[in-house]
């Protein structure tokens, strides 16, 4: 193909390919051939791997501190679902480490003549077993006394001041939210929650009256969305269908997690 | 954390010649700082996690901010990108990037995502949520680039990209930040759009030209 010969024009097309710029018919083009011909191929890798030093290039902005709560949330909220996780499931823990496939595949990889290397492996693996066996009873033993999951989140201001608590329980539907700020909305309007979906326009979750605590009634597939949001409405509030007319006060990501 | 060693071997570098004293300063190189801390958070070190956060927050919020250009927007997209390198940091070996490189592009690509996103959402609604408490960032000004933090490959890049005029370095950095077509470029930047096909290909013969020499 004339194209290999040329290379300054494969080093050409490799690098609009990596930008992004190399589109349609001639980007499907210029993948085949680096399928089937590995200096393409290589052209290709060295060409994205150029682009990607743009991105460190950008010059630094400093983000809030609410960024890094949130990801410390999520994070505690991740390994507390996989302790519940593995709490739940006690007896197919237990045997999974007996049972685990690297185990066997660690032992028979040691060949013959190992039998009293495995014998002793089987003794240890004995002892961590039953030390194992008991942190499993023992946080079964939390997870039961503990109550059913829940939702939380923190709803903050522009300036990541905390307004609103808002909890929801899945087993009674209801959603709290206490004032935990300053914040009163004038007598002539309401705060009406939202719910933002990762896609979809908000849902409304229904509209506040002017107590520090309010109960709301939701299903939980409502309530399953990444962030929750506050907007000040006219006195109360606009249709659900109709989406938030009135500016966005607070906003928080809400997180599962056990209380 | 200095082992006796290798102070010896710093003291015999500083006397013989400078790549010995390269080789002894490898530990403090900050590429093998970030590694090491990746190594760690792929075994669900969380002190790792918060110690790459204050290390690189600052850099990878510029690149957010730069992908989706407002600035409350992009504090979501540093999140997931955050979740994200917290999930996946066992596959960064795999990736032979340097490690800013690396995380860069997670977060160009939440930041594309986020973009996505949004486009499919009834964009304009949230717009208006989402005007009322952040401060837009012009997409369009001149961005002066930043080697702080950046790889030795940035760095050679850096060096090429210099050189080039401040027009035809803009949209080679627009295009590949927001992977943007030369059609959806020239609209942004309201420029013809022969002007734009013109400004990226020379811009991309010069710094092909530019890279060999140094490669």
């Amino acid at each position: 193909m004339n194209l290999i010969q040329n290379p300054s024009l494969v080093e050409q097309l490799a690098a609009s390919y990596a930008l992004g710029t190399l589109r349609g018919g001639a980007r499907r083009r210029f993948e085949a051939l680096a399928r089937t011909h590995a200096e393409v191929r290589a052209q290709a890798l060295i060409w994205q791997g150029r682009m990607a030093s743009v991105a460190e290039l950008q010059p630094q902005a400093a983000p809030s501190p609410v960024v890094w709560k949130r990801i410390e949330n999520l994070v505690n909220a991740e390994k507390e679902a996989k302790a519940m996780q593995a709490a739940r499931t006690p007896a197919s823990r237990d045997k999974g480490w007996w049972s685990s496939l690297n185990l066997w595949r660690g032992l028979s990889s040691m060949g013959v003549g190992v039998a009293a290397v495995a014998l002793m492996v089987g003794i240890n693996l004995n002892s961590i077993n039953a030390r194992l066996g008991g942190e499993v009873q023992e946080l079964t033993a939390k997870l039961s006394a503990t109550p059913e999951i829940q939702y939380v989140a923190v709803l903050a201001d522009d300036k990541a001041t905390a307004s609103m608590l808002v909890t929801f329980d899945p087993k009674s539907k209801k959603l709290t939210l206490k004032r935990v700020g300053g914040f009163q909305e004038a007598s002539d309007k309401s705060l009406q929650l939202w719910a933002l979906p990762q896609t979809g326009s908000p849902k409304s979750l229904g509209v506040m009256g002017g107590d520090a605590v309010v109960k709301l009634t939701a299903a939980s597939n409502e309530v399953n969305v990444p962030t929750l949001a506050i907007t000040l409405e006219e006195k109360g509030g606009v249709p659900a269908d109709s989406g938030p007319k009135g500016p966005l006060l607070f906003k928080g990501a809400l997180i599962q997690t056990a209380l | 954390m200095t082992e006796p060693w290798s102070l010896n071997l710093l003291a015999y570098g500083a006397r013989t010649s400078d790549s010995w004293t390269i080789l002894c300063m490898t530990p403090l190189n900050p590429d093998t700082t970030l590694i090491a801390l990746i190594d760690r958070i792929a075994l669900a070190d969380e002190k790792a996690l918060r110690e790459l956060y204050e290390l690189t927050s600052s850099k990878l919020y510029g690149v957010a901010v730069r992908v989706v250009t407002n600035r409350e927007w992009a504090e979501d997209v540093l999140q997931e990108a955050f979740i994200n390198i917290w999930k996946i940091a066992g596959d960064y070996k795999a990736t032979l990037s340097p490690p800013m490189a690396w995380m860069a592009l997670v977060v160009r690509s939440r930041g594309l995502d986020f973009l996505r996103r949004r486009a499919s959402d009834r964009a304009d609604r949230m717009q208006e949520l989402d005007d009322v408490i952040s401060d837009t960032v012009a997409g369009d000004s001149p961005n002066p680039m930043d080697t702080a933090q950046a790889s030795e490959q940035a760095k050679a890049l850096h060096n090429c990209l210099s050189r080039l005029d401040n027009k035809q370095r803009e949209v080679v950095s627009l295009a590949y930040m927001r992977d943007m077509s030369h059609g959806e470029l020239a609209e942004q930047l309201k420029l013809p759009l022969g002007t734009v096909k013109t400004w990226i290909r020379r811009g991309l013969e010069q710094l092909r030209g530019c890279m060999s020499k140094l490669a």
